[in-house]
């Protein structure tokens, strides 16, 4: 496949890369990595009219340790660079077995924490070949209202597949969305919508600058399964993190990912471990909850009955090891 | 859209070439240097097959990397590797293995091997296959991949020692 033609902008600094977006707004994409944006140009799923690089620019690069013990991350550092970052691996273990979850070390060279939170969501229907589209009707993603997937729905159920989402999210992340008229702070948690074609509420104009990490005195986990473990997006994420002791925790946080478009927080299953500790008979009732709390699935690679199986399995075996960790 | 100058720096070699801005480096190399040892396979980053060491080494996948960022940068290819006449250590110990089958995929995963190896003289067997995941043999089953790599740690370390004796 070969990309489609485009304008192609390299960005000098920050202020640049911005008043580049305030021109061009929605006929931009901002490319750092490229490792989903060109191959969803390669597809046609994205045709933009101008490609704005931020390689160059060295703001967003950097890694800063904050004054709360917590890291401010920017969006435009390569992950395989951030897997090996010891403040990384020392303070928050579960954002490094997260990040060195994504792709395979090929695209971790290239790829970027921005570009994994603002990964493009993914279907079985529309991530085809152009030609396999063009012989089906257009749905939600293209140009019909319509989902194939799952027939009676009224928006795009395509999946996110940020393996990094979940994790930052159990971290109480947030993240910086700046544009030429200023910058603001959004909380994780609160950054990506349930629809599949407008997943994050990121603006046209904005670019997402710098991931922030509060100081943490949270026990956390991540885990991934996915058909080849060395590459694929995933089948199903799962990340947890527990303040206090296992059997009276203060605070339980619990994200799903890869199962529908927003990553998914868990909060029926965070109300029984928290009431009840991490008991066996609470992570089971935990696990069991997460699997109805999460409503209409696509099959997106394996049929939506595995996928419910999956969920509860991947999060009680997830809590059975995180009951057992020191950090 | 009209063509812009790029210099870039290819195995030792400095070429000033006209591109596109939707050229990936790979076509790049392929098309317009005429260096096809690097393969073109799945073009979307999951096989590996494009794979070359960036400035600092590192291996990429050039079907995902746009031509016009590598201006001024320098990338090597699989044509690079060999030392003069002789062939480098990883390549010998893929031969010696018969580390191959349709062999497509070989400039990839020796690219790979040489990215690990260059950074990592005595990878451990997770370091292995976690570098090597991103390179994918669809013949070989990847164990005589693996054989040929941990003879080629003995052989680049063998020659350290050898140099340093």
């Amino acid at each position: 496949m070969h990309l489609p033609q485009f304008e192609y902008i390299r960005a000098k600094n920050l202020a640049d890369g911005l008043a580049v977006l305030a021109e061009y707004g929605a006929d931009a994409k901002v490319m750092s990595g490229g490792s989903d944006l060109l191959i969803n140009m390669k597809y046609r799923l994205d045709t933009p009219k101008v490609l704005v690089s931020m390689n160059g620019v060295s703001e967003l690069k950097t890694v800063e340790e904050t004054a709360d013990g917590g890291l401010r991350i920017g969006a435009g550092c390569q992950l395989t660079d951030l897997v090996a970052n010891p403040a990384i691996s020392e303070r928050f273990p579960v954002l490094r077995d997260a990040m060195s979850a994504v792709g395979s070390r090929h695209i971790r060279n290239i790829a970027t924490p921005g570009g994994n939170l603002c990964l493009e969501t993914r279907c079985w229907y529309t991530n085809q070949s152009e030609n396999w589209r063009m012989t089906r009707e257009g749905c939600f993603k293209t140009d019909l209202e319509a989902c194939h997937v799952i027939k009676t729905a009224n928006r795009c159920h395509a999946i996110n597949s940020s393996d990094t989402a979940p994790a930052l999210m159990v971290l109480d992340a947030s993240v910086v969305l700046a544009s030429h008229a200023g910058q603001r702070e959004v909380a994780l948690i609160d950054f990506y919508r349930d629809d599949g074609v407008d997943h994050t509420v990121v603006k046209p104009d904005e670019l997402l600058t710098a991931v922030l990490i509060p100081g943490s005195d949270r026990r956390s986990i991540f885990a991934k399964l996915a058909q080849r473990v060395g590459l694929d997006f995933a089948v199903g994420t799962f990340a947890a993190s527990i303040r206090g002791s296992n059997d009276a925790p203060d605070s339980v946080c619990l994200v799903l990912n890869s199962v529908s478009a927003a990553p998914k927080a868990l909060a029926e299953s965070e109300k029984i471990l928290i009431e009840s500790g991490l008991t066996d008979e609470a992570i089971e009732a935990a696990a069991i909850a997460a699997r109805k709390a999460l409503g209409e699935l696509t099959n997106l690679f394996t049929p939506s009955g595995f996928k419910r199986r999956l969920v509860k399995t991947l999060i009680r075996n997830a809590l059975h090891e995180l009951r057992d960790k020191v950090n | 859209m009209g063509k812009q100058l790029i210099t870039l720096t290819v195995n030792g070699d400095s070429h000033e070439i006209a591109i596109q801005s939707h050229h990936t480096l790979l076509d790049v190399l392929r098309n317009e240097l005429g260096l096809t040892g690097t393969k073109r396979g799945c073009t979307a980053g999951s096989c590996g097959a494009c794979t070359v060491n960036g400035d600092a080494g590192e291996a990429i996948c050039s079907c995902l990397s746009l031509a016009i960022e590598w201006d001024g940068r320098s990338v090597t290819t699989i044509e690079g590797v060999q030392e003069g006449s002789e062939l480098h250590p990883v390549q010998d110990a893929f031969l010696e293995f018969g580390a191959v089958q349709c062999g497509f995929c070989t400039p990839g995963l020796i690219m790979t091997t040489k990215a690990l190896l260059d950074v990592n003289s005595s990878p451990s067997e997770d370091e292995i296959n976690e570098a090597l995941a991103g390179a994918f043999c669809r013949c070989t089953g990847h164990i005589k991949v693996k054989k040929a790599v941990r003879k080629a740690v003995e052989m680049l370390r063998d020659r350290a020692a050898g140099n340093a004796g």
